[in-house]
């Protein structure tokens, strides 16, 4: 049976590996993502009159 | 004729080059890489949303040294279901049938996940050799099956793919076949051998998704023990 030889096993161990760490992590690392977004609250925000304290 | 199923899975030879070198090379420009801005196009969406929930669910169990593994498994997992899925295409070489593919991925992944272990928690490490709560007088013996299931885990994981694999890639042609031969002689029952070759084409997509994922459970799995 065909698949059960091993014989490049050197060959298929270095050039899969290769692939395997340079050509997909980049990829899958290049992925960003946004928060989600969070609603807004329904009750507005009160702000409170400040001055400067020598008025 | 006997033989002659298997030699689908023989690692051809084009014009001097190694096939299976194509077929490791050629499959990730099916994977863009995304631009910086937020919005991209609709597969790197999905393949986005893929990567995402993918390795949330995957990391969920594991605390967070085994986290630094993230890449490493969804890369992976990405790796394993791009191959397994091109090679149920007709007329394509399957790099993950053969057994020294999967030997060279499953050995050293797993061969660092014990040394971790070893490294940095060796009692724990060890401890897993031992179940907690057993009977005394079968304490030697659980040693020695837990130290061999520990490490025929690598010869399992790779054997399981190719097993996997090799099995679904032959059904699928010795069923082919049968329709094939039969539809001259009995149309009838050609076409309901064609259904089931329909269905079992329907269940070794299903096949080369889940075995790609259960190759990289299994790893996070003993990443969990040694971390």
């Amino acid at each position: 049976m065909p698949q059960l030889n091993p014989a490049p096993w050197f060959a298929i161990l270095v050039f899969s590996w290769l692939v395997f760490l340079t050509v997909i992590p980049p990829k899958v690392l290049g992925h960003t993502f946004t928060n989600e977004p969070t609603s807004q609250s329904t009750e507005k925000a009160k702000p409170e009159p400040w001055n400067w304290p020598w008025h | 004729m006997t033989l002659s199923f298997f030699d689908q899975f023989m690692s051809p030879t084009y014009l001097g080059i190694p096939l299976i070198a194509v077929a490791l090379t050629l499959p990730w420009i099916l994977f863009p890489t995304p631009s910086t801005r937020w919005l991209n196009n609709r597969l790197i969406t999905l393949q986005g949303w893929f990567i995402n929930r993918f390795t949330q669910q995957l990391l969920l169990p594991l605390n967070l040294g085994g986290h630094k593994w993230a890449v490493l498994l969804t890369s992976l997992m990405l790796f394993l279901i791009t191959l397994n899925m091109l090679g149920l295409l007709p007329y394509t070489f399957t790099p993950t049938t053969q057994l020294s593919l999967n030997m060279g991925l499953a050995v050293p992944l797993w061969l660092a996940t014990v040394i971790i272990g070893m490294r940095n928690q060796p009692t724990a490490a060890l401890g897993h050799l031992l179940p907690e709560g057993t009977p005394v007088p079968l304490i030697p013996v659980l040693i020695i099956i837990e130290t061999i299931s520990l490490f025929i885990r690598p010869l399992a994981l790779g054997v399981r793919l190719t097993a996997n694999l090799t099995a679904g890639h032959l059904l699928i042609q010795l069923i082919a076949t049968a329709a094939f031969v039969l539809m001259p002689i009995m149309p009838t029952v050609a076409i309901l051998t064609s259904i089931v070759l329909f269905l079992l084409t329907l269940l070794e997509i299903a096949v080369a998704m889940i075995q790609a994922y259960v190759f990289v459970l299994l790893l996070s799995l003993y990443l969990q023990e040694n971390v």
